[in-house]
């Protein structure tokens, strides 16, 4: 698993914190790209801020009514190291499981 | 694309630049110092995808003239990550996406290639080559000759393939046969990451076409690559001794022969594995070497069993090994089915019991 | 063209059933996406932003005489033929590559993993209605990328040649994985290829259900009445992923997804039912409870599938089964564990 942290964005021209008002997601669940993550106010007005991208969500920062700058983490999102082609799954190396057994003595002559 | 020379290549242009990228590598390959504690020069640990990504990359900054073309090669960087960061780095005239089109790609290939390019076409997945086969087949494969000798094509067209991923149809298939059944064409499988990183670079230099099947499964698998020691580039590879039995295998298969050959050693059965490489030329000679040592022989192959590459190499061995083979050659392959849908993929892939079956039946095997 | 062919305006209750199509629709396709995540399917292409165009279509077909040629994104339209959702959804469940439904019966060809694959098809089976006799019309799902194969430029000569009945329908959602229409589609538009073929051609917003249905009635009654084959473009947007491991963020911003995206199907034909006062917030909710409803009952469905008997393999090779295949099937039955 490799982490992404996303750090809070520039919510606009000049903006340098927000604060977070209720995050929509938490620690563990699933997120998918444009998803909701968390409603933030800025001097200017109250966001959703849209989730960058798929991924389990590892950590959030900052509790309601706490102080983010611009630049700081705000989400770190978990994604799998090996990532699939654009379709199907990355395959698991299985152990060697059998059930035949060689019972033939070659013929050495 | 726009600034890129259409039709006839100022080939002294071409060539200056080579001079400049050949200099420009020259200096980046002395840079890394050689490991100090291990003789055989460097070594890396890395998956297929990045020994494949790396091999494009050094291509395409030795050779001026390769160029990287295909459906969501640029930006993406390939289906499979592939072709990751390499228009990034060198730019949308060596590394373009294509209108979603396989025909289109081959056809495209062919005229670069005849514009004095070296097209590294990517078809996403072995089913989508099957749109793109008129241009293979009646184009691509026979330019050289219908040219007599003045157009070759040094096309390496890199096809993801065979199954193993619990994709969805027409993206699990094995074309080796069909490709290796067709005049003018060559056709290469690696099974490591090593080998995939060094049969990469040596495809690109060979002037024919060249059918690169990479195998997807393997794709993520990570492996020892030794840049500087490439060893033969053609022909077979034994990669793992045995007394009793050839395996004969390419691919993803040779990963799974290995795995049957450390089994049947806990019953006694020393297990030679071959690795294939080329499907076409087949190394005869390295067949032949390998069966007159253990005088039996099984090929392993994904693909369906009717007329596939087993039959070709089971020829091969008989007509050089006659007198000495124990046994007829065996072949555990795929069935003849279309590739089925991911739940059934290990009812359909050569198993290890299906192997271990195969290698049973060529010892207990009495002449008379 | 004649008058008679242009459709009326759609009635109270279409809409309304429109509405609760385009909703079941939005909320499968987001549920299988779970399901993807959650490891009950190993993959899935998602349509977000394509219920309009997909049930629109669907919706104007005669389910009696037409015939429709599906990609592998058009869950929507399966739905809105009433398709057995769990049959439909065993594709992406690695079940069968073609789906466990029955094409002949539900007048729905099997998923298609070739990008243009069944394109011809269409042609040939609508020209098959004009030699039987039969009023029957081809439908034919494409995008914008694979209107770049061959395949579709010799679909449509073929089509304008034999004035086959059939309509070819391309929803341009933007983007064939990363690369945009832009970069995709010589002229900008596919539609515009149509004069080309000297065919009929109809753009129509492809976010909005009920212009969709009227697009698509239009094409089928012309199509229907001898006229020739009919091109229909419905621009829309690929609001998610290619597939469930495609990252977009590769190749597009958040802020261009914004920008481009148009409306959203779904809301834009709730809004336009209420501001008509066709129907309440009451009819809303329970058209979204129906929606989950629905998502669940196909979640348990397609949990519940097993891995098909290996044999299947075999059966369906041929119509009729060579000895040889037969012994192959022997054989495997010996060697292998079996699902």
């Amino acid at each position: 698993m490799a982490e992404i942290p996303f750090p809070l964005p520039d919510l606009g021209e000049g903006l340098i914190e927000a604060t977070v008002l209720e995050w929509l997601v938490a620690e563990g669940d699933q997120v998918e790209r444009n998803q909701p993550l968390v409603e933030v106010e800025t001097t200017k007005s109250a966001v959703e801020l849209p989730s960058p991208q798929a991924g389990r969500v590892a950590r959030t920062y900052g509790e309601p009514g706490e102080t983010i700058n611009v630049g700081e983490p705000l989400i770190v999102f978990e994604v799998p190291d090996n990532t699939a082609g654009i379709v199907g799954t990355v395959p698991q190396e299985a152990p060697a499981r059998r059930r035949v057994r060689l019972t033939a003595v070659p013929d050495e002559d | 694309m726009s600034e890129q020379p259409s039709g006839a290549v100022a080939s002294s242009d071409l060539e200056a630049a080579a001079r400049n990228t050949e200099q420009t590598a020259a200096q980046e390959q002395s840079s890394p110092a050689p490991s100090p504690e291990d003789g055989a020069g460097r070594m890396e640990n890395l998956s297929m995808q990045a020994a494949l990504n790396r091999a494009l990359a050094e291509t395409l900054a030795e050779d001026p003239r390769a160029v990287v073309l295909g459906e969501d090669v640029g930006r993406l960087g390939g289906v499979f990550r592939i072709t990751d960061g390499l228009q990034e780095r060198f730019g949308a005239d060596r590394v373009f996406d294509t209108p979603l089109a396989e025909s289109g790609i081959l056809g495209m290939s062919v005229g670069l290639a005849m514009a004095g390019f070296h097209p590294i076409p990517e078809v996403q997945f072995d089913g989508f080559a099957y749109p793109a086969v008129n241009q293979i087949v009646t184009q691509l494969a026979r330019m050289n000759y219908r040219s007599r000798g003045t157009m070759p094509m040094p096309v390496t067209l890199r096809v993801p393939s065979f199954g193993g991923i619990r994709a969805p149809e027409h993206h699990g298939e094995s074309l080796e046969a069909l490709f290796a059944h067709v005049p003018g064409l060559k056709v290469v499988s690696p099974s490591s990451p090593h080998e995939a990183y060094h049969l990469l670079k040596h495809a690109v230099a060979v002037p024919d076409p060249v059918i690169f099947m990479e195998p997807k499964s393997r794709y993520w698998q990570k492996g020892d690559v030794f840049p500087d020691d490439a060893g033969p580039l053609q022909g077979a590879k034994v990669v793992r001794p045995g007394r009793h039995v050839t395996l004969v295998a390419w691919g993803a298969m040779v990963a799974r022969c290995l795995q049957v050959a450390e089994l049947a050693a806990e019953d006694g059965i020393e297990v030679e594995v071959l690795d294939l490489r080329w499907l076409k030329p087949i190394d005869a000679e390295g067949l032949a070497a390998s069966v007159a040592r253990t005088r039996r022989a099984v090929v392993v192959h994904e693909a369906p069993l009717t007329s596939g590459l087993g039959a070709e190499v089971a020829a091969l061995i008989t007509e050089r090994c006659f007198d000495t083979l124990r046994a007829p050659v065996g072949r555990v392959t795929g069935f003849d089915v279309p590739y089925p849908s991911g739940d059934l993929e290990d009812e359909y892939i050569p198993n290890i019991d299906r192997i271990l079956f195969g290698i049973q039946r060529v010892l207990e095997y009495r002449r008379g | 063209m004649d008058n008679n062919l242009q459709p009326a305006a759609l009635p109270a209750e279409e809409l309304r059933r429109l509405y609760r199509l385009v909703t079941a629709v939005r909320q499968l396709d987001l549920a299988a996406i779970a399901w993807q995540r959650q490891g009950i399917i190993p993959g899935y292409a998602p349509e977000l932003g394509q219920e309009a165009a997909q049930v629109g279509s669907a919706f104007a077909m005669d389910p009696k005489h037409d015939f429709v040629f599906p990609t592998y994104r058009e869950m929507g339209v399966a739905l809105t033929m009433g398709v057995d959702m769990t049959a439909y959804m065993s594709t992406h469940k690695a079940s069968w590559h073609g789906g466990l439904y029955d094409p002949v019966q539900t007048r729905l060809a099997p998923i298609q993993a070739v990008v243009g694959g069944s394109v011809l098809h269409a042609v040939g089976w609508a020209h098959g209605q004009t030699l039987a006799g039969n009023p029957g019309v081809a439908l034919t799902y494409f995008g914008d990328g694979a209107s770049s194969q061959g395949d579709v430029h010799e679909a449509m000569n073929f089509a304008g040649v034999l004035k086959a009945p059939v309509i070819f329908f391309v929803q341009n959602n933007g983007w064939a994985i990363s690369l945009p229409t832009e970069a995709q589609v010589a002229g900008g538009t596919v539609a515009a290829r149509a004069a080309g073929y000297g065919m009929k051609e109809i753009t129509v917003d492809g976010n909005d259900a009920a212009a969709v249905v009227l697009a698509t009635r239009e094409a089928a009654a012309h199509a229907r009445a001898g006229h020739g084959p009919v091109l229909i473009e419905a621009m829309t947007y690929r609001r998610g992923p290619h597939s469930t491991s495609d990252d977009p963020g590769r190749y597009r911003t958040l802020a261009e997804e914004r920008r481009d995206e148009g409306a959203d199907p779904v809301r834009l034909l709730a809004d336009r039912l209420v501001a008509e006062g066709i129907a309440d917030s009451a009819f809303l909710d329970a058209a979204l409870q129906d929606a989950n409803a629905n998502a669940d009952r196909v979640r348990e469905g397609v949990m519940a599938l097993g891995p098909r008997p290996g044999s299947e393999m075999f059966d369906f090779v041929f119509a009729e089964p060579t000895e040889a295949l037969k012994a192959q099937a022997r054989a495997w039955r010996e060697e292998s564990e079996h699902v």
